[in-house]
């Protein structure tokens, strides 16, 4: 039962489960692609700031780089007054770490830094030949800028704290002669920037990169630039890592259940004219492009999907309860049919058993019927015997009684008596054929053996010896081809077979070759025996009702008693076999047993 | 020529028939009797009569059981010869057989007058005869 319900459930489930998962892996994805555009957009709008910014900051180094300073330029000195005009707006833009003027050296002309927000101090002057971006700075054109790496400022080559991540925009600078006079280098403090960037709209985190993968700014470091103070954290697929080199347009990859969203910021090579249209556009130049990363992490992640996967067990939770149930349900309907069934059956085998006992039953009863009847008729008949054939001599006896008391003359009474003594022996001969007939009846006494009917016909046949003797030839020939052995009382079978014998003799015809015949046959499943002789044969018309009745003569001129035939048939019935009579007169007697 | 008598008896048994002949004897020294033990004799001295033009007897007392032609078949091979018979014939059927089968069978044959059973007293003999002869006899 069991094993039916489980199997059934299972063919039902099996595509019901495939469906939930399909529809949950493309709802999956679906909802990873709508996931990912947000994180486009978000990116962008990082990208768009931090290159607004850039370029502001780029903007304000253009236009120190486009001021026409005086020949010899001496900020410090002799043109301290040239400067006044710009220290307070150099004061009032607080994104400026530091404004500095360097010679073609490296010698620093000017030197503001800022303590804060409303005071800077200036002086202090260092030389700078050997950082690299007063180098690229010495090498740029006149039309190009330079944007440094954002990295933490460092005083005399030690890292000033609290970190300062800072960016150096760089531009030649020319005097009123048009002949290059030094640099102008200008620290943007990017801590603001970099804030701005970090800033989260969604659990989303964000990483700034540079082209060697160094991570400057990160959603994950309150720190930025991690790696300068010796934090090196591997937080990235080598999958991603591989795969920013050359980028050019941003990029999605999804693995391990994060999304990640790369946007390249590339600034190296572009021109911008700043506003300006009498001017040529400037060439920005910048040692690194940068990486702007959104990442998608696996608890955003799971956060979206969690409704989607609490439908999906939902769902399947119901699936397998219902089908449980529906499947438990019907095998269980199916399984009291099939009970039902079987029953049926079972009960439908003994009906028919019963049915068979009961005919058998019947076919008992039947023949039990039949012999009963046979039986009766026997018992009736002889019942007529007594009353007919006896009660005749006795009733005779009575009148020549009573005759004889009242005959006075003696010549009547000596006639008289005679018919005393004749009813006598007639009454002695009645007894001995009851006698006769009472041992057919009473089949108790009967033993049913098996009988070689060959043997006993011979053995009967001889008894005739004598008889036949003296006569010109009487044949008994025997046919018993078909079967020549049969279960029957032996004693009755010879006195059948020796009233037939006895009978052909005695109703032979003259000036013919007599004989009797035994041939044995089946017919409709029984053994039949066919006595067959050439003799006188009888009127059939006349007497074939009376044939087997007792006492019943149809010859006048033999002798007989009536009684061999009636014997006959009496010794067949007995044993259930029947027998019927066929002759004609002057052809013969044809006599069929069948047993 | 056969003489014609008045009552025939055709039974098997010799006792009986010379108890009936001295019955009706007893009746009547008058009525001319005749007998045979067999239905064969009978049934042949019946055609002899009806060959030679001469009357039947009135009345014939039949025996049921004998040998060569019983009762019945006498009175089928009688039913064959009746067209030829000129006067009435009255035959009883006598047995000693009071079985059902036997009276019904004898009340199938129009030509049997009555049954009677064995053994017949002097009273039913002399019912019969004034029957049969009024008060002739």
């Amino acid at each position: 039962m069991w094993k039916r319900i489980l199997k059934m459930f299972i063919g039902l489930y099996l595509p019901l489960v495939a469906l939930s998962l399909y529809v949950f892996a493309s709802q999956k994805t679906k909802q990873i692609n709508t996931l990912s555009e947000f994180q486009k957009r978000d990116v962008e709008i990082k990208k768009k700031y931090f290159l607004e910014q850039c370029n502001a900051l780029l903007a304000d180094t253009h236009y120190w780089a486009n001021l026409e300073y005086p020949v010899n330029f001496d900020p410090i000195g002799k043109h301290t007054a040239f400067m006044d005009r710009y220290i307070e707006l150099i004061k009032e833009i607080t994104d400026y770490d530091q404004f500095r003027f360097i010679d073609l050296k490296g010698q620093e002309l000017y030197r503001a830094v800022r303590n804060n927000a409303d005071s800077i101090t200036i002086g202090n002057l260092q030389n700078k030949e050997n950082q690299q971006y007063v180098k690229e700075g010495l090498a740029l054109n006149k039309d190009q800028l330079y944007l440094s790496q954002i990295s933490l400022n460092r005083e005399h080559g030690i890292i000033e704290k609290p970190n300062k991540p800072v960016i150096r925009a760089v531009a030649p600078i020319y005097d009123t002669t048009e002949t290059r006079i030094g640099l102008v280098v200008i620290n943007f403090k990017m801590k603001r920037v970099l804030d701005q960037l970090k800033s989260k709209v969604a659990d989303t985190e964000l990483y700034l990169l540079d082209e060697n993968h160094r991570l400057i700014s990160s959603s994950l470091h309150e720190e930025d630039l991690p790696y300068e103070t010796g934090r090196v954290d591997n937080i990235f697929p080598n999958k991603l890592i591989t795969s920013i080199k050359g980028i050019t347009k941003d990029s999605t990859i999804i693995d391990d259940d994060h999304i990640w969203r790369m946007q390249p910021v590339i600034l190296n090579g572009t021109k911008n004219s700043f506003g300006s249209i009498s001017k040529p556009p400037s060439e920005i130049i910048t040692p690194s492009n940068w990486y702007m990363i959104i990442e998608i992490p696996p608890r955003l992640l799971k956060k979206y999907l969690e409704p989607l996967y609490d439908s999906l067990i939902t769902f399947n939770v119901i699936a397998i309860v219902g089908l449980l149930a529906l499947c438990y349900v019907f095998q269980k309907k199916k399984t009291q049919k099939e009970l039902f069934y079987k029953e049926l059956e079972s009960k439908n085998i003994m009906l028919t058993r019963n049915s068979d006992l009961l005919e058998e039953n019947n076919v008992m009863v039947n023949e039990m019927n039949n012999s009963l009847e046979i039986r009766n008729k026997q018992l009736s008949d002889f019942n007529y015997l007594i009353s007919h054939n006896l009660r005749s001599p006795v009733t005779s006896m009575s009148v020549i009684v009573d005759m004889i008391q009242k005959e006075k003359n003696p010549e009547i009474l000596n006639q008289l008596l005679p018919k005393l003594d004749q009813i006598a022996k007639s009454i002695t001969h009645l007894t001995e054929d009851i006698n006769d007939y009472v041992s057919i009846l009473d089949n108790q006494e009967v033993k049913i053996e098996d009988i070689d009917l060959k043997k006993l016909i011979l053995e009967v046949k001889n008894e005739f010896t004598e008889t036949l003797l003296d006569d010109t030839g009487f044949e008994v020939l025997i046919n018993l081809d078909t079967w020549d052995h049969i279960s029957y009382s032996k004693f009755y079978m010879q006195s059948i077979v020796h009233n037939f014998i006895s009978n052909s003799i005695k109703y032979k015809r003259d000036n013919v070759a007599s004989y009797i015949e035994f041939k044995s046959a089946i017919e409709n499943k029984h053994k039949v025996l066919y006595v067959r002789d050439n003799g006188i044969g009888l009127n059939m018309e006349r007497h074939g009702d009376n044939v087997f009745k007792l006492y019943k003569r149809f010859h006048r001129n033999i002798s007989g008693k009536g009684m061999g035939l009636f014997l006959v048939k009496s010794q067949l019935d007995a044993l259930n076999a029947t027998i019927t009579i066929n002759s004609k007169e002057g052809v013969g007697t044809t006599f069929k047993l069948i047993f | 020529m056969i003489t014609k008598p008045n009552i025939l008896l055709v039974d098997d048994d010799e006792l009986y028939l010379y108890i009936m002949e001295k019955t009706i004897h007893q009746l009547s020294k008058d009525l001319v009797v005749s007998t045979f033990t067999d239905g064969e004799q009978a049934v042949e001295y019946i055609s002899k009569c009806t060959e030679e033009k001469v009357d039947l007897p009135e009345v014939i007392f039949l025996d049921i059981n004998m040998p060569f032609l019983d009762g019945w078949g006498f009175l089928n091979e009688f039913k064959k010869l009746k067209d030829k018979i000129q006067n009435d014939v009255n035959i009883y059927m006598v047995s000693s057989s009071m079985r059902d089968s036997d009276i019904k069978r004898a009340s199938d044959f129009e030509d049997l007058t009555g049954y009677v059973i064995k053994p017949v007293n002097k009273v039913q003999l002399a019912e019969i005869f004034t029957k049969i002869y009024h008060e002739n006899w």
